[in-house]
């Protein structure tokens, strides 16, 4: 007990996400490796579908002449999207976080299209753009979300204190975000960055299914879907998991250079200012707004585009197909059998997978080389594209309803994830030390200081969740239990069915807003209690 | 900083520059025509590489832009987009789209007389008729459902007494034992069976009265008016291409192994094997491409099964007359 405190209390260990710094996580992640050979080498897993990584190894030699052109392309895609996503997405997190008004009437643009499902807008891209434009813009709009809340995150906690010098020294508005607040948000912008930057090369690769391009890993991998090959399956997936990995190892190191300066070490004593709302009427003009401007801004893309009018249905195209036109009973029951089949699923991972994260984002505040070892495996499971280990989770989980939450639980876990650590490791150490001066283990540290300062975060990841959830469930529902609104989906794409693509996109970006505001009232009640400011 | 090109750059710059009318973009007088295929760069389009690496396309007058798809590829969607002008579809789904929704589409040509499309089975575990998948688990690519519906009702099977999953193109689960069978191209997943060591049985949804066409060639209506000289070039240059392809199957999969076959992750023997297996589904003594009255009529007959309307002004033959 005495070592496990001595460990807790050093400062490095807080952090906990930044790298493979301890022996002992090159010990876990050396025993997994090993474990994994033997259940490949001897075919322990759903008959042998699951290859040793040595297999892997081989594999990935013998096809070395085919992978410098697909990564190179794929490489391309998603560094022009990163760029591009995450220049767009700081500069509107920046605005949202100095300007209220434009934070709430930007509210329904920006869940609209964190929540915008990929796999359906993916063949749309495909059609309205050509070369690598679909990839580009797939790869920023996974990018986009994550680092606008990071942004706005990150400047919304800074310490009030840090503001009142710079106003008592007659600092304006510019001089408050150069000096105090554009610094205090720079870990959680890279924290921000650092989870963009998987989702940057998976949204890449998603372009590429539909893109009809000929290279990228993407392209590689639908080539080598029908060859009941595994192991180059799994080289593949792990290529793109190596690109992930030093993106993300990259922005890892600077973060840990840069945040050292910027960790308060006395808790403020002042609470945030509290938003004022302004005029009920205001509020209610400025919800409508938000409401809207995707509408908007959609309608106009369409006429700006000039997509035939066959594939592009404008919000009044889609209201049409789902009340007015002949065909609107057939669809409307189509609509409400899938709904009925992917709601349940989705709350039911979407907790569990929201669970799943705050347990191990507080055991690596107890235990930092728990997470250490663990990060690569969460990591493979944001990367590896999923098409690529359908086959072995269906021969592991079947094709019932454990396969839905076991991909849901994966894609919800690791952002959640993210944001929960990062709450952890910024609670300040000051607080920390006065539970530790009074001889506290690290699981009453857990309980009297991180876990109530952490709450922000956990409604963050919370709302970042909403949307994940879908998607995975979607997701499963396509690839393995054909049921619910992810075969609707597919289905209709197959059947030409362009009213149904878009009924399926607009609804479930309808349902993610509304588990989003259901969260946004729960989290203003809770923290206003507290004294506390919510996280984006 | 100042800008110099040293000599050997320049040379480099002009060999590149001198290689450009060998892409064909100097042709002379060439007509810019863009062509979306179905699937990957496989054997199934064998006979328009060879066309383009022969070069009948632009003896033909025609400045080709093939586009590639794959799953995710809806061909209809790119002509309707006008990113391409003629493209390759399966029957079901162009026709549903015309009945449907309007679509402005015609069919005017099948590469497929008999649809390579079937149910594919172990050897040991052998589904070798409709009514074998009768308490059995069948993988079915989504849009396919209602091909496998209609083959099953035509054949008296009850629909609710075989488990139908999705399918995604990847015959593990199948080779495994988690699904009983998989709906699939014959041509080419047997091959993929036989090379994890297992042997495969497949038969064609055709041969139990799903008698439609694959790979039918579709235009819409507006670019066969404005551009029927040129889709005319297209079929000939085609044709040709398949026919000389079709002399010898074994023959020219190997010329593509280092252009249009590089970076699929397929062997080349697959591709050889694919392309006898589809021999005999495509040729057809009116020469390729052709659709007679009859094989018309069982299109249309095998569609209504499964509630498409199909009529006969959906399918054009007079392009094909031309050629």
């Amino acid at each position: 007990m005495a070592t496990e405190t001595a460990l807790g209390a050093s400062p490095e260990t807080t952090r906990g996400t930044t790298g493979f710094r301890h022996w002992s996580a090159l010990r876990n992640a050396a025993i997994l490796l090993v474990l994994w050979e033997i259940l490949g080498r001897f075919k322990l897993v759903a008959g042998g579908a699951l290859p040793a990584p040595t297999e892997v190894l081989i594999r990935f030699w013998s096809d070395r002449g085919d992978y410098p052109a697909h990564i190179l392309s794929t490489f391309q895609g998603a560094s022009l999207g990163f760029l591009i996503g995450n220049g767009l997405a700081i500069l509107a997190g920046i605005l949202f976080a100095v300007s209220p008004v434009a934070a709430r009437l930007g509210r329904g643009l920006n869940v609209a299209i964190f929540a915008l499902p990929p796999i359906a807008i993916s063949p749309i891209l495909v059609l309205t753009f050509s070369g690598m434009t679909p990839r580009v813009v797939l790869a920023a709009l996974g990018c986009y979300f994550v680092t606008m809340s990071a942004t706005v995150t990150g400047i919304s906690q800074t310490d009030r204190r840090m503001l009142d010098v710079v106003r008592a020294y007659g600092g304006g508005r510019l001089a408050l975000l150069r000096l105090v607040e554009i610094r205090a948000a720079l870990p959680a912008i890279l924290a921000g960055l650092r989870v963009a930057a998987p989702a940057a090369v998976l949204g890449s690769i998603l372009a590429e299914f539909g893109g009809g391009g000929r290279f990228g890993l993407g392209a590689y991998l639908i080539g080598s879907l029908g060859r009941a090959d595994p192991a180059r399956l799994w080289g593949i997936g792990l290529a793109a998991t190596a690109m992930a990995l030093i993106a993300y190892g990259i922005f890892s190191l600077i973060e840990a250079r840069l945040t050292r300066s910027t960790r308060a070490i006395t808790v403020a004593a002042t609470p945030p200012g509290i938003r004022s709302e302004g005029s009920l009427l205001s509020t209610i003009a400025i919800t409508l707004a938000s409401i809207a401007l995707p509408f908007i801004v959609w309608w106009l893309l369409l006429k700006i585009l000039g997509t035939p009018a066959m594939i592009a249905k404008t919000p009044a195209g889609v209201f049409d197909y789902l009340f007015l036109a002949p065909s609107a009973t057939s669809a409307q029951t189509r609509l409400l059998a899938a709904l009925g089949q992917t709601l349940p699923m989705t709350l039911i991972g979407m907790a569990a997978g929201l669970a799943f994260a705050f347990l191990l984002a507080l055991a690596s505040v107890v235990r930092p080389s728990i997470v250490r070892s663990f990060m690569p495996v969460a990591l493979v499971t944001q990367t590896m594209p999923l098409v690529a280990l359908t086959p072995l989770l269906v021969l592991l989980l079947g094709r019932g309803p454990s396969v839905i939450l076991w991909i849901t639980i994966s894609v919800t876990f690791f952002p959640a994830f993210v944001t929960l650590a990062q709450g952890l490791g910024m609670v300040s150490r000051g607080a920390l030390d006065v539970v530790r001066a009074y001889g506290a283990s690290p699981f009453t540290q857990l309980r009297l200081v991180s876990i109530p300062a952490s709450l922000p975060y956990l409604f963050a990841a919370m709302r970042l969740a909403v949307p994940r959830a879908l998607l995975g469930v979607m997701i499963a529902e396509w690839l393995a239990t054909g049921t619910g609104l992810g075969n609707l989906l597919n289905q209709s794409r197959g059947y030409l069915d362009y009213g149904m693509i878009w009924t399926v996109a607009v609804v479930s970006v309808l349902i993610s807003v509304l588990f989003y505001q259901i969260v946004i009232v729960i989290e203003r009640h809770v923290l206003q209690k507290r004294g506390m400011q919510p996280a984006a | 900083m100042h800008l110099s090109l040293n000599r050997r750059h320049f040379m480099g710059l002009m060999g590149a520059a001198a290689t450009m009318p060998m892409m064909g973009r100097m042709a002379s007088a060439a007509t810019p025509f863009n062509f979306q295929a179905s699937w990957i760069n496989d054997a199934e389009f064998a006979g328009y590489f060879l066309a383009a690496d022969k070069g009948y396309y632009k003896e033909a007058g025609l400045e080709l832009e093939y586009l590639s798809g794959g799953p995710d590829v809806i061909p209809e969607s790119s002509i309707i987009a006008g990113k391409a002008d003629l493209t390759l579809t399966t029957p079901d789904t162009t026709i549903k789209a015309i009945v449907e929704q309007g679509a402005p589409f015609k069919i005017i040509g099948a590469q497929y007389q008999k649809n390579p499309i079937g149910i594919v089975s172990l050897a040991k575990n052998p589904i070798k008729q409709p009514k074998d998948l009768i308490g059995k688990t069948l993988a079915v690519p989504p849009v396919n459902v209602i091909s496998v519906e209609a083959m099953l009702k035509i054949s008296g099977v009850d629909r609710a007494q075989v488990n139908i999953v999705p399918y995604a193109y990847d015959p593990t689960p199948l080779i495994k034992g988690e699904i009983d069978a998989s709906v699939d191209f014959t041509t080419n997943v047997p091959f993929t069976i036989k090379q994890a060591g297992e042997e495969a049985t497949s038969f064609l949804l055709y041969d139990f009265g799903f008698t439609i066409f694959n790979d039918t060639v579709v235009v819409t209506e507006e670019t066969l008016k404005a551009k029927r000289k040129e889709i005319v070039a297209f079929l000939k240059a085609s044709r040709k291409g398949w026919e000389e392809n079709l002399k010898d199957p074994a023959a020219y999969p190997k010329t593509f192994a280092d252009t249009w076959f590089k970076g699929t992750g397929r062997s080349l023997e697959n591709e050889v094997y694919f392309n006898t297996a589809q021999k005999p589904l495509i040729e057809n003594a009116k020469g390729i491409y052709s659709m007679s009255e009859e094989a018309i009529a069982a299109n249309i007959e095998a569609l209504a099964a499964v509630g498409i309307t199909a009529k006969r002004e959906h399918f054009d033959t007079t392009v094909l007359e031309e050629v």
